[in-house]
């Protein structure tokens, strides 16, 4: 008899940003056991063999440290968890921010109170400014582009048309649609004209692949990680966007 | 020059291979440079995706293991009846060498098969993939090309050439396909760990990205699982071949192939657990909990079912070499041990496969105070586990060496020592190894995950220094008996089938466990799936597609090997 179950994708819990405590330990909960996938390696309650047990953490969390409180040594853990190892354990964990966990600054907020809540009392709000963000904005370390987000958020924009899209992610701050006049970037008003699908996506998602001459590589990689262009989009939108450039033949 | 049909026809079959070969990649660079990025994902009629992907890369992988083990020991066989003079080597070589052209087509043709249907299924994927591995396209045509020219010359040149020309065609042929695999190693290794790409997953080393954290672990494992499986179907094929003999001689050749077949799979599988222990291990330290789900989380029951199978392989290659004691003049001295070596591989085997933990109801789990057996839960642990395996591999060493010395004597002066030493050094190799498995019961995790190296250390130290001894000891031995080749009972032969499906099995399923720890990524932390097929299946459902590709290779490979078999059937002539 052997086991017989079908595992899938963990699915994001809902995190909102006027969360009480209550709600934060349970959204917590649920990421931790889920997208978190944290009992994977740590235990609840009984020796771990691979991660420490996560039972009292709550209480423990403030003293492992000098220096640190308990929101700080449960961020470190989670942003750098090669930074301190309990003694006796291997450094085995991936950053929680970083794929394949690839957890969002709020989902990180929420797992700490509910770390919090095991032995302790959660004292972090969705409103804490942590040393450690997991907004690629933020950080040296973007999320690779890729990844492409399964955030409801998102997909639910994936209806807009292409002119909804381009305004949406405010393209047309730097590139005009209408005339051959040049703003921060080349006008694409012909742009269907000059390259292929393939290159127009190829622009999108990697703009510093071939930069357009007389303007500055980087500038719209910075912008777009900037804006979380990357964490937005998703493949349909960008199917729309590309067929949508794709028809400006200048006229 | 003329060429025979069967000269021609094959000549044909390499040019349509290579065509195809050739017009996968040219569409697959075309795909890549006009929107094949467009679309993620297309859907495959009836079957979806990532099944026929599945059946048609296993099938491929299958083909290539069998095309690139057999002329490694092709090879070793003509050296060895090259130095010898023994032409019964010389033989076998070639009549290895003969399943190799047939089925070289098909690996060639289901390779570009794969390759069409991963352009067209998961266009974003393989694009991505080319992004990486572009450069390492055209030195993989190149060595596909001069692969099937060092084959076909191989083949072909067998008594055209001086032996020792022939030898380095050998030599070129093994070469070549060995560089081929390790390239295209590179691209599914890179897929679990990848390496050389910046965090946005653009290619900083193309060096890196082959280099990756696995792929040399990989690469040693499919050499010597290849050599494994290749030897296990050569030997099936023999067994088939002796079923169906009209002469003595015929059997008599058929069950020496059959014996040099299992001799080489076998010689393959007592290495492999070791090198797999090195690939786990690189998986565990790319990324722990890669290696959590692979020995503790989704797949951990799949590495039950491996150890069912693997224990079925041991019993069944010893089972074999006992029958085959029975032709063996002398050697019925040593069945007495027979009844021990039997006993000790059951008891490894039943510790090997016994889980850590148990599938019950709430009230059994209750009963035994948690998921854990209280008493075989103490054998479901790596510590007992790997002290059994180790144990089971010195057992079959042990079946080898009494089977080797079956009709001899040792005359050297030093006899009785080299006997002792002999023993001794099994003695102590074994008390070692239990001692490291119970000590593991003692020391924490990190402690633990280390004492499988002194283990396997200690193993292969034993095997090693006692087959040195060997080979010193029965020097210029006795002869009290002969080896009456063919004289075996069919039920050898049945064995031979079984182990040769056991074996295809096993590599089917370790297939699926080594693709599918990736989980819900196509690349690793780099590229999501985010296809309908972005789960991972339920043991039963990845068994009995495993199991179905298993009875399609088999299928394909009997129709290989019938016409293999047609070359040496009289000319059609008619009745009139």
């Amino acid at each position: 008899m052997v086991p017989q179950k079908e595992t899938h994708p963990p699915e994001s819990a809902e995190v909102r940003e006027n969360m009480s405590s209550a709600e934060m330990v349970v959204v917590g909960e649920k990421i931790s056991i889920g997208k978190g996938t944290c009992f994977l390696c740590h235990t609840m309650g009984s020796h771990g063999s691979r991660a420490p047990d996560l039972a009292g953490i709550g209480g423990r969390a403030a003293e492992r440290i000098e220096g640190y409180s308990d929101i700080d040594y449960l961020a470190e853990s989670l942003f750098e968890p090669g930074a301190y190892i309990v003694e006796g354990y291997n450094p085995i964990m991936t950053p929680a921010h970083k794929a394949p966990i690839s957890l969002t600054q709020p989902e990180v907020l929420a797992v700490i109170a509910y770390l919090q809540s095991l032995g302790g009392s959660p004292t972090v709000t969705m409103k804490t400014n942590l040393k450690y963000s997991a907004d690629p904005s933020a950080t040296a370390t973007p999320a690779p582009t890729l990844v492409v987000s399964n955030d409801e958020a998102s997909a639910s924009y994936d209806n807009l048309s292409g002119d909804e899209l381009f305004n949406k992610y405010a393209c047309m701050a730097c590139h005009s649609l209408t005339d051959p006049v040049q703003l921060l970037g080349p006008s694409l008003y012909d742009v269907g004209d000059r390259l292929s699908r393939a290159e127009i996506l190829e622009s999108i998602i990697d703009p510093d692949a071939v930069v357009t001459e007389g303007f500055v590589k980087g500038v719209m990689s910075a912008t777009l990680q900037g804006a979380g262009f990357d964490e937005d989009i998703t493949p349909q939108q960008l199917r729309t966007l590309v067929e949508f450039l794709s028809q400006k033949k200048g006229s | 020059m003329i060429l025979s049909g069967h000269h021609k026809s094959s000549i044909i079959k390499f040019v349509i291979s290579f065509g195809v070969f050739l017009a996968g990649t040219t569409v697959i660079f075309a795909q890549s440079q006009s929107g094949g990025a467009d679309v993620d994902y297309r859907e495959f009629p009836f079957f979806g995706s990532r099944i026929a992907i599945w059946a048609v890369g296993e099938l491929h992988l299958m083909y290539a293991a069998f095309v690139l083990a057999v002329p490694m020991f092709a090879l070793l066989i003509e050296f060895i009846g090259y130095k010898t003079g023994d032409k019964r080597y010389d033989k076998l070589a070639h009549e290895l060498t003969s399943l190799l052209s047939v089925s070289f087509s098909f690996t060639a043709t289901l390779g570009a098969i794969l390759t069409f249907m991963l352009m067209i299924l998961y266009p974003r994927f393989t694009s991505y993939l080319i992004s990486i591995f572009d450069k390492t396209f055209w030195p993989y045509g190149l060595l596909f090309f001069a692969e099937a020219g060092f084959l076909y010359s191989y083949y072909y040149g067998w008594g055209k050439f001086s032996p020792r020309v022939h030898l380095l065609l050998g030599l070129g042929l093994n070469i070549v396909g060995t560089a081929i695999m390790f390239i295209a190693n590179a691209w599914l290794a890179f897929m679990t760990s990848p390496s050389g790409i910046d965090e946005a997953g653009n290619l900083v080393s193309t060096w890196d990205a082959v280099n990756n954290y696995i792929w040399m672990p990989i690469n040693i494992h499919r050499v010597i699982a290849n050599i494994c499986f290749g030897g296990a179907i050569a030997a099936a094929y023999a067994g088939f071949k002796f079923l169906g003999a009209k002469t003595k001689e015929e059997k008599a050749h058929y069950d020496w192939m059959g014996y040099v077949g299992n001799f080489i799979a076998i010689s393959a599988l007592l290495p492999l657990p070791f090198a797999g222990y090195w690939l786990g291990s690189e998986i565990y330290a790319f990324r722990a909990q890669m290696g959590m789900v692979l020995m503790g989380g989704a797949f951990s029951w799949l590495f039950i079912i491996q150890a069912v199978l693997i224990g079925m392989l041991f019993l069944g290659a010893n089972y074999y070499l006992w029958l085959g004691m029975e032709r063996i003049e002398g050697a019925e001295k040593y069945k007495k041990f027979v009844k021990y070596l039997l006993a000790t591989i059951t008891v490894c085997f039943v510790v090997w496969a016994t889980p850590h933990s148990l599938v019950a109801t709430v009230e059994e789990a209750r009963k035994m105070g948690g998921a854990h057996h209280p008493v075989l839960g103490i054998l479901g642990v790596m510590s007992a586990k790997n002290t059994a395996v180790n144990i089971m591999i010195l057992t079959t060493y042990i079946s080898f060496l009494l089977y080797r010395r079956g009709n001899k004597v040792a005359t050297v002066s030093w006899a009785p020592l080299g006997h002792s030493a002999q023993f001794l050094i099994f003695a102590i190799t074994i008390i070692f190894v239990i001692a490291i498995g119970v000590i593991g019961y003692f020391v924490e995790a990190t402690v633990r995950i280390g004492l499988s190296v002194p283990q396997v250390i200690s193993v292969l130290f034993a095997m090693t220094s006692v087959t040195i001894i060997d080979i010193f000891l029965f020097r210029n031995a006795r002869i009290v008996g002969q080896i009456k080749w063919g004289e075996i009972p069919a039920r050898a032969q049945y064995m031979l089938f079984f182990l040769a499906v056991t074996f295809t099995w096993l590599m089917g399923l370790m297939g699926y466990v080594r693709s599918g720890l990736r989980l819900h990524w196509h690349v690793y932390e780099v590229m999501k799936d985010t296809s309908v097929d972005a789960y991972t299946p339920t043991l039963g459902f990845a068994s009995t597609v495993v199991s179905c590709i298993v009875i399609i290779f088999f299928v394909f490979i009997m129709f290989n090997f019938w016409l293999t078999g047609l070359l040496h059937k009289k000319d059609w002539e008619p009745n009139t």
